[in-house]
């Protein structure tokens, strides 16, 4: 192999790659928090929901997000939509993509966790005198919270790497702007290597921000990756 | 009149098999009364049936000559504003410390004085021996710490009745003592209670009443020598020899 590295040509791209990660975290952010949003009230409805119409539909709606790729998905929602004339920007495809896609996910996370709420404390609660209200604040949610924190964590990590496939879209986040950056310097190797390194802290930082968060605030156990 | 009055109280677990059968019972004050009886016997779901967890089908709970409508919200918060129940689990709030778990309901609930309430909670948590576990979160404590702290909770809404459901059988056998201990200090203190349990030789100490149950209904009561001396059913007769193994 006579492939000589020269890091030279692309460690000045460094800041422009990192504008591109900067990117692709705020569509992580926004895409799971709209994720969160949706899946609490399908987990809610699968949970507790007493309409069988209701429940039927937020099951499918599940198993259709959880049994298609989401690139399919963005796919339509980029391409297809357009011939039933709704039109969306590459950013708001994929960011809606994405949102919907992790929501099928998020749905089975968030009932699983509606569901490990021990009989045991809200009867406590009941017979304390607890309303509804107070149960659901006090005892409930903390609780919720407790248990879901690491899956969520690392589903969001997950929605993270996912961001990388807006570049086949032409985003310009961070994959995006790797490609770009490989095209114009020929240097492959080191361009995909400084992304790799770039995803790498910027889960890094994320996971340690949402450890320390999880054990000051909700008492979370996890060990930190 | 009685401080606590039950007349043919009947109820099922969803409807199907009758888990207690024409129940009646009166607790006077500083009373201590013993439920003693086979698994399934519905000690427990009588315990249950008073707090409203277990909605009666039919019968009458009165407390103080006040009768109980278990199908009214202000009827039940009343009642369980006067009787707390300490369960065989423990069932402490896994998210709270102990001194939380301990003010929790008579701050947010009764809306009391947090700081005179905190007063109280820690005296009692010192009353029952966790004066140094305050801080501490249920998994950090054993079991029969996790009962005391419960026994703690029920006391700080300072109930008239304190109901006690086999709260030392899921302990291992050298922790049972020190709940024992706890419960012995409320019955000198003239806490009026109806207690649940295998633990004989606690009931035969500190019961001013014991009652045997079998098969949801109430077969005989009297005064713990009586019962466990000279049980006049053969029921009781047969349950006594088997529990004190003679």
């Amino acid at each position: 192999m006579d492939y000589t590295l020269q890091w030279g040509q692309v460690v000045g791209f460094t800041g422009y790659l990192i504008g591109g990660a900067w990117l692709a975290l705020q569509i992580a952010f926004l895409a799971f928090v709209g994720g969160v949003t949706i899946a609490t009230v399908n987990a809610t409805v699968l949970s507790y929901g007493r309409n069988r119409a209701l429940r039927t539909a937020v099951r499918s709606y599940v198993a259709f997000f959880m049994n298609t790729p989401v690139l399919v998905q963005i796919f339509f929602l980029f391409f297809a939509l357009p011939e039933m004339g709704v039109f969306l920007s590459s950013y708001q495809a994929v960011l809606l993509g994405l949102t919907l896609n992790v929501s099928g996910y998020l749905t089975e996370t968030l009932r699983a966790g509606f569901q490990s709420v021990r009989r045991s404390e809200i009867e406590a609660a009941e017979t304390l005198g607890m309303s509804v209200a107070q149960m659901t604040w006090h005892v409930i949610l903390p609780h919720v919270i407790r248990v879901l924190y690491p899956p969520l964590t690392n589903q969001y990590i997950l929605l993270t790497m996912t961001t990388s496939i807006a570049s086949i879209f032409g985003l310009e986040e961070l994959t995006g702007r790797a490609y770009n950056v490989s095209a114009e310097t020929f240097r492959s190797f080191e361009v995909f290597s400084l992304s790799a390194v770039l995803y790498v802290v910027l889960t890094l930082v994320a996971s340690s921000v949402l450890w320390l968060i999880g054990r000051h605030l909700f008492r979370v156990k996890a060990r930190l990756v | 009149m009685h401080h606590l009055a039950i007349d043919r109280l009947t109820a099922s677990y969803d409807g199907k098999e009758q888990v207690l059968v024409d129940v009646s019972l009166q607790v006077a004050k500083g009373e201590i009364v013993s439920l003693i009886g086979p698994s399934g016997s519905g000690k427990s779901s009588l315990l249950r049936s008073l707090v409203g967890l277990l909605v009666p089908k039919s019968g009458e709970v009165m407390l103080d000559g006040e009768k109980v409508d278990y199908t009214n919200r202000k009827s039940v918060k009343a009642l369980r504003e006067r009787l707390a129940i300490v369960f065989q689990q423990y069932n402490l709030f896994q998210n709270m410390d102990a001194l939380r778990n301990v003010t929790v309901a008579p701050v947010k609930i009764r809306k009391r004085n947090a700081r005179e309430v905190e007063e109280e909670a820690t005296a009692l948590l010192r009353k029952v021996g966790l004066g140094d576990k305050l801080h501490a979160y249920p998994d950090e404590l054993s079991g029969g710490q996790q009962q005391r702290v419960a026994i703690a909770r029920a006391l700080a809404l300072k109930p008239d009745i304190l109901l006690l459901d086999e709260v030392t059988s899921a302990l291992d056998p050298e922790l049972v003592s020190e709940v024992l201990d706890a419960i012995r200090i409320l019955a000198a203190d003239g806490m009026t209670m109806l207690m649940v349990s295998h633990e004989m030789a606690l009931v035969r100490e500190i019961s001013t009443r014991v009652v045997m149950m079998d098969r949801g209904r109430v077969i005989e009561e009297g005064t713990a020598d009586r019962i466990f001396d000279n049980p006049r059913t053969e029921r009781c007769q047969e349950f006594v020899s088997k529990i004190l193994g003679h």
